[in-house]
């Protein structure tokens, strides 16, 4: 077998083996909750009697073993149940929020890299000058952020004082066609911003850092010595190299892609899978729970083998390893 | 440089294709007259949990679907119930009860409601059983539906209980059969598209966590010139209550349609643009005390614990005044027929919480107190609670918890006290049956007293309202003077709207509110 699919099958069962612990763990831990999902359903009227009987509809009265190949069973079949309160497929459930949820998380990352990578360069072609020690005192600053906090004084200030922005949702219900589109950036600005905002400081901190240690290096002070414009030097052969550690944060935030933005998707009412997995846990929707956690892995897993992947473009010493 | 042109490209191919996949077609209009063009936008903090009115889930679902899928009956400002889509109701014969239904209404498809729609409803609630169905919990004894004729519906019991006529006709929306039946259950119908609607409105858009849109149906006989005074309503989701008074400052919704919070109040009554609307409510805060577990199956000691609390003292800093006192007794004031002015509040003496615990042999009382830590009136009267109660030698644990550990710990039982709420109390017999018959849904306090249960199932039994109301007054007494439940107050409500608009009727609880049916059926923009 050769060597690359030697790699890709053993990588692909880790996947899968991930995949099942992860499904394995959440579907133990939601059971371990304190209640059941009869018990979230409000209604003042319901006898222990109409309780039992919720719990057979939605099959938890079996044994745990039971409720378990049951799951499996489906998991491998691509099904991934029946949400108990929404009487309509998981899949379905999650799909007409996984839009929001990418838009939403994946400009904040293009953002970030976009502002956090020149402001990193900036610090690091200036190290231990003014405009470097201004970029590791925001860099500090914004790292300490907490989301909530952020959102909600970029709403108190954008949204209520200047009104040039709105307080939440993803776009105004009424529009179509262009305006649409307006209204749907209108409403992206401030939750991509204070995503952005708190992960900036983490993207700048690190380039500055290996962009310091490789501008030090050898072949930089060679690229140097040949006359190379200092332009040149920074972005085409220091950064490549510097860009290895970043790459490894890219990775890591692209895997909290789905539901990594609960908080932010809770503050600005924004109609994510995280709002999506905050109301299923309020509910005890197990099912909901389930597949979205089911995403979530397959999400990281998957992130996980392109940064792989991503490690080999940049770097050749990996792709020969 | 090269690769980044296509990476760039392909990133925002990725992002306009992800948008345009969430981009609405505009709807369809043409659903109602042309009387006005106004959107009235309300804001709620729950998404539509389902759009099945008969799986109830959050407070939107009911917002939602009580403007498509009319009631049998509705209430008035005291709490008594009147016709809605019934115009009479009431029982034949001890053990039949029945409602005649208008003539006048009609689904949105052009089939007219019928009596075999209400029929279908109560007989499809009774086979399936869907969750949380408020009104299958008060079912027990109904044998099934019929319709003998196209506006008469007959229900028939299997022994005599006059709540069912009233709270079915208040609490069950009724849906069109032609469109629930070829679905099979309704326990497992979503009715999440095409939707039909008998109310002033038809929900034409739904996007889950975002907003839903209702367009104007007609003919509405509860409408001027049967048509809705609104071309749209829009109901739009946000995270809080702090979320949805900044959107109502920034001109974004017309409406809030959650209670405001007491803290809030003052404050919005003097913000220029914005009204603020007092509703009573229809519930009670109260503290249940576990009669299985000792010392609290002794009256002397739940007296002690009654007396040891300042009642007046939690209403005016906790509720900054904006609730009145039920004389402890399990009756809300605003069902004038019901309440018994003769029943006083337990006054706030410790020094008689003392006598009555040393009378009863108990010192060093030390009892936990369970309360929702998502209800934050509640978390603070559990503080003055547990202040006062100490003045009396009381030890009070507070456990303030997530909202399904309470839930779990209410139902199991596990606890010495228990602080919580009921949000709709309509009908003392009904309720009080859920409260203090052994079994009972909401028994928290574990009530078993013969006496008690004897006078509650002679209420329910009997037809004369007369009657009906002495054996409740008597039960209500009983509950009072054992301090079965130590109720402490009605709060009322409060809900804030932007001044550009008029009209609004208002009706007791949130449920209601402003957002009734007819309410919004009427409503106007101001000049």
């Amino acid at each position: 077998m050769p060597p690359v699919v030697r790699f890709a099958v053993r990588r692909l069962g880790r996947a899968v083996l991930t995949l099942w612990f992860a499904s394995t763990v959440t579907f133990l831990l939601l059971r371990l909750l304190p209640g059941n999902p009869a018990l979230a359903v409000e209604s003042p009227n319901m006898t222990v009697q109409a309780r039992n009987i919720l719990l057979h509809q939605y099959g938890l009265d079996q044994p745990l073993l039971t409720q378990y190949g049951k799951y499996l069973w489906q998991l491998l079949h691509g099904n991934l149940g029946v949400s108990f309160t929404q009487q309509v497929p998981v899949s379905s459930v999650l799909l007409a929020r996984l839009p929001w949820t990418l838009l939403l998380t994946g400009s904040s990352l293009l953002l970030t890299i976009a502002v956090g990578i020149p402001l990193g360069v900036l610090a690091a072609t200036r190290p231990h000058r003014v405009l470097d020690r201004l970029v590791q005192v925001f860099g500090v600053g914004v790292q300490s952020l907490f989301v909530p906090t952020v959102g909600i004084f970029l709403l108190f200030v954008f949204g209520l004082q200047l009104h040039w922005l709105p307080i939440g949702g993803a776009y105004t219900p009424g529009v179509y066609g262009g305006a649409w589109y307006v209204s749907v950036l209108s409403h992206l600005v401030l939750p991509c911003v204070s995503l952005m905002l708190v992960q900036l400081g983490s993207y700048a901190l690190t380039l500055r850092a290996t962009l310091i240690e490789s501008l030090g290096e050898d072949y930089t002070v060679l690229a140097n010595a040949k006359g190379l414009p200092r332009s040149k030097v920074v972005w085409k052969h220091a950064l490549r190299n510097a860009l290895l550690p970043t790459t490894t944060l890219v990775g890591l935030n692209l895997g909290y892609l789905v539901g990594g933005a609960v908080l932010t998707e809770t503050v600005f009412a924004y109609p994510g899978v995280g709002r999506g997995i905050y109301e299923a846990v309020t509910q005890l929707d197990y099912p909901v729970l389930q597949g979205a956690f089911v995403l979530l892995a397959a999400t990281v897993v998957l992130v996980n083998m392109l940064t792989d992947l991503a490690y080999g473009v940049l770097d050749p010493r990996v792709r020969t390893a | 440089m090269r690769a980044r042109f296509p990476i760039a490209v392909v990133a925002a191919v990725a992002a306009a294709a992800t948008v345009a996949a969430c981009s609405p077609a505009p709807p369809k209009s043409g659903a109602g007259g042309s009387t006005g063009d106004a959107t009235l936008t309300i804001a709620t903090t729950t998404d539509v949990v389902n759009f099945n009115p008969l799986i109830g889930n959050s407070r939107t679902d009911d917002w939602i679907t009580d403007l498509m899928y009319p009631r049998l009956l509705t209430i008035d400002a005291d709490g008594n119930k009147k016709p809605y889509l019934a115009k009479d109701f009431g029982y034949s014969n001890p053990t039949t009860g029945y409602f005649d239904i208008r003539d006048d209404m009609k689904w949105s498809d052009g089939q007219p409601v019928t009596a075999s729609d209400v029929a279908y409803t109560i007989n499809a609630i009774l086979k399936d059983k869907p969750a949380g169905n408020t009104t299958y919990g008060q079912m027990s004894n109904v044998v099934n539906a019929t319709a003998p004729s196209t506006t008469k519906v007959e229900i028939h019991l299997s022994r005599a209980d006059s709540t069912v006529v009233s709270e079915v006709g208040f609490w069950m929306n009724v849906v069109p059969q032609h469109v629930f039946e070829p679905n099979g259950s309704v326990a497992k119908f979503p009715n999440n598209s095409n939707w039909v609607s008998a109310g002033p409105y038809k929900l034409v858009s739904a996007v889950k966590g975002q907003s839903y849109t209702l367009e104007r149906v007609s003919p509405y006989p509860f409408a001027p010139n049967n048509t809705p005074t609104l071309q749209k309503v829009v109901y739009r989701v946000y995270p809080d209550i702090n979320s949805e008074i900044l959107a109502l400052k920034n001109g974004d919704v017309d409406l809030i349609g959650n209670s405001l919070p007491p803290a809030q109040v003052k404050s919005l009554q003097s913000t220029a643009g914005i009204k603020v609307q007092e509703a009573p409510g229809l519930g009670y805060e109260h503290m249940a005390y576990n009669m299985n577990h000792q010392p609290l199956n002794k009256l002397q000691v739940r007296q002690a614990l009654a007396h040891g609390v300042d009642y007046n003292a939690i209403r005016s800093v906790v509720l900054q005044g904006q609730a009145v006192t039920t004389g402890s007794s399990p009756i809300p004031p605003v069902l004038k027929d019901w309440v018994d002015p003769s029943l006083k509040e337990y006054n706030y003496d410790p020094n008689q919480s003392k006598q009555l615990l040393a009378q009863a042999g108990v010192s060093n009382l030390k009892l936990n107190l369970i309360y929702s830590l998502a209800d934050p009136v509640s978390s603070q009267a559990a503080t003055i609670i547990k202040d006062d109660e100490a003045k009396a030698g009381i030890t009070i644990n507070l456990q303030g918890q997530e909202r399904n550990t309470y839930l779990a710990n209410t139902a199991s039982g596990n606890y010495d006290i228990y602080l919580g709420n009921f949000a709709i109390m309509d009908d003392p017999t009904t309720n009080m049956s859920l409260t203090y018959l052994p079994g009972g849904a909401i028994n928290y306090g574990l009530v078993n007293d013969p006496a008690l249960s004897g006078l509650i199932k002679q209420a329910q039994a009997t037809t004369d309202k007369a009657a009906q109301k002495q054996l409740i007054t008597q039960a209500a007494t009983s509950v009072h003077d054992n301090v079965y439940d130590n109720v402490m107050y009605m709060q009322n409500l409060y809900f804030a709207y932007s001044n550009k608009w008029t009209g609004f009727t208002v009706k007791p609880s949130e449920l209601l509110s402003l957002l009734d049916p007819q309410s919004l059926a009427n409503v106007k923009k101001t000049g």
